[in-house]
């Protein structure tokens, strides 16, 4: 398939990198892994083949063969020969067929599933592009105008739907499940009482890398600064200035601000579906509480996504 | 026993006092392989455990348990790494504000900064970006105010008393003291970083010899 415009950062994401973060490397990978794996799902792959990730203003591209191919995610708008098409279904796309596809009024991104995967380069591990450091994927970075990629040529194609009650909601305000972390006792009072009760906003400033969060400046004791410390996808870390910043897929591997909280796992692929300008609420959890309500997740969604423990 | 404390709902951390001890306990707790990741700090060790297999109270003893049966032998790397470095000009374009800061001139910063031998604390951040310890206080410079939104790779920095090296662009809010051409990280090698933690480094003015 030929990249006629390659959208605003389309790339190839698959599964997170994992174990390495003591070298330094990031998870990457999908920023939203549920709808990395429902558009995978329908075209019959495992749920972290390499699929195209699609961000805020998706690209169009030709099909120089027959794929199966599959959208998931934030509802962009989508055109095949110029007829208006659906996601969450998979069909047959042939050669010279153009699908266009627009922007996306909630949400950032949707994934583009083709049967196979999309053929990408394995680099420590995954198929993900890690954009800063310029490795995996198609070349280590996002699709521009002209590129070729290609997938399999499926010898067989069903045609399915994910079901009515497999598909997330996109919405413009979100609420996800947050553990305290290490300095959170480092807040003053007031500042940990807004942390977890403020209605954030997603600044301007929002990337794979992680999104800064607008709203009242936290109070934390020690000068706001701390000897470098592991931090994950779903750390708050209390900047500069006491803004609270929510690290994303390629979010590094350290960090010197104060940790004050920590997104928990069962909500973590949330945040590759919030733009700038969306409402947070982080809703307080205690640990065992929030693996708990892990393993509902996880239970409820086997039935669509059996792998869906290695998902979350 | 060291004190463990909750990091997240699938994230527990150790707190430990020096690179030889972080070290020798993350490096078994990997070699254990009960945990997804195990990362360290400056003065910690991170695990992150699989909430859906182990729960975190389950995880909190198992941590304990692994820590107190660990055996006492281990040794750090042995090398010593040199690492030729171009000073100040465009190369370090924050030099002179540091040596400003510090009250000496450049080449007293040069002549301090390449005498001694030096430990990579951490490796961690992003791919290849190294602490190295041990500049003291002579040297300790805060991080800048206003991180930069791109470093170039190379680039060799200071803050909080120790030495960064970028070995990929990156944002950073390290002060900017020279550049490296020592190659730090390669994606396609079987080990993709050239410096672990624990190994010594030994900073050269580039054009010195």
């Amino acid at each position: 398939m030929t990249v006629l415009k390659p959208g605003l950062l389309t790339s190839v994401q698959a599964g997170p990198r994992r174990g390495m973060r003591h070298i330094g490397v990031p998870a990457s990978g999908a920023a939203d892994p549920l709808s990395l794996a429902l558009a995978n799902r329908l075209v019959g792959n495992a749920w972290d083949a390499p699929a195209l990730e699609l961000t805020a203003v998706g690209p169009s591209l030709r099909f120089d063969a027959d794929y199966a191919i599959a959208i998931a995610g934030a509802p962009f708008d989508m055109q095949l020969n110029g007829a208006v098409c659906a996601a969450h279904r998979s069909f047959m796309v042939h050669p010279d067929d153009v699908l266009d596809i627009g922007s996306t009024a909630v949400g950032m991104r949707a994934y583009l599933a083709a049967a196979g995967g999309i053929e990408s380069q394995h680099v420590l591990g995954s198929n993900s592009t890690y954009l800063p450091g310029r490795f995996g994927g198609f070349e280590g970075r996002a699709l521009a105008r002209g590129d070729v990629l290609a997938a399999a040529v499926p010898r067989s194609f069903t045609e399915i739907e994910t079901p009515a009650e497999f598909r997330p909601p996109v919405a413009s305000s979100w609420a996800v499940r947050t553990c305290a972390s290490c300095e959170t006792e480092l807040l003053e009072h007031d500042a940990r009482d807004a942390l977890f009760s403020q209605k954030w906003i997603v600044d301007r400033r929002a990337d794979r890398m992680g999104m800064r969060l607008d709203g009242p400046s936290l109070a934390v004791q020690s000068a706001g600064r701390m000897p470098s410390a592991a931090v994950f996808p779903g750390t708050v870390q209390c900047t500069e200035g006491g803004s609270p910043f929510l690290l994303g897929a390629d979010a590094g591997t350290t960090g010197g601000y104060p940790r004050v909280a920590q997104v928990a796992r069962c909500d973590r692929h949330l945040l590759g579906q919030m733009r700038p300008g969306d409402s947070l609420l982080l809703l307080e959890r205690a640990v065992d509480d929030a693996n708990r309500e892990l393993a509902e997740k996880a239970d409820y969604w086997q039935a669509w996504l059996p792998d869906m423990r290695d998902i979350l | 026993m060291p004190h463990i404390e909750s990091a997240g709902d699938d994230l527990l951390s150790v707190r430990l006092d020096d690179v030889f001890e972080i070290q020798r306990v993350a490096t078994r707790l990997r070699d254990a392989g009960d945990w997804i990741e195990v990362v360290p700090g400056i003065d910690s060790v991170v695990v992150q455990f699989d909430a859906l297999s182990l729960a975190a109270p389950q995880a909190r003893d198992l941590l304990q348990r692994s820590i107190r049966d660990l055996p006492d032998e281990f040794a750090l790397p042995d090398a010593v790494v040199d690492i030729e470095v171009s000073y100040g000009g465009d190369d370090g374009p924050d030099l002179a504000a540091v040596c400003e800061q510090l009250g000496m001139t450049e080449q007293e910063f040069i002549g301090m900064h390449t005498g001694t031998e030096q430990v990579v604390d951490l490796v961690g951040f992003t791919p290849g970006f190294v602490y190295i310890g041990g500049l003291g206080e002579r040297l300790a410079v805060p991080r800048r105010d206003t991180p930069r939104q791109l470093v170039p790779a190379g680039s060799v920095a200071v803050a909080d008393g120790r030495t960064g090296i970028y070995a990929l662009p990156s944002p950073g809010g390290w002060s900017l003291i020279g550049r490296t051409t020592h190659a730090l990280f390669d994606a396609g090698a079987d080990e993709p970083m050239s410096l672990e933690a624990g190994m010594r480094v030994r900073f050269i003015a580039a054009g010195s010899q």
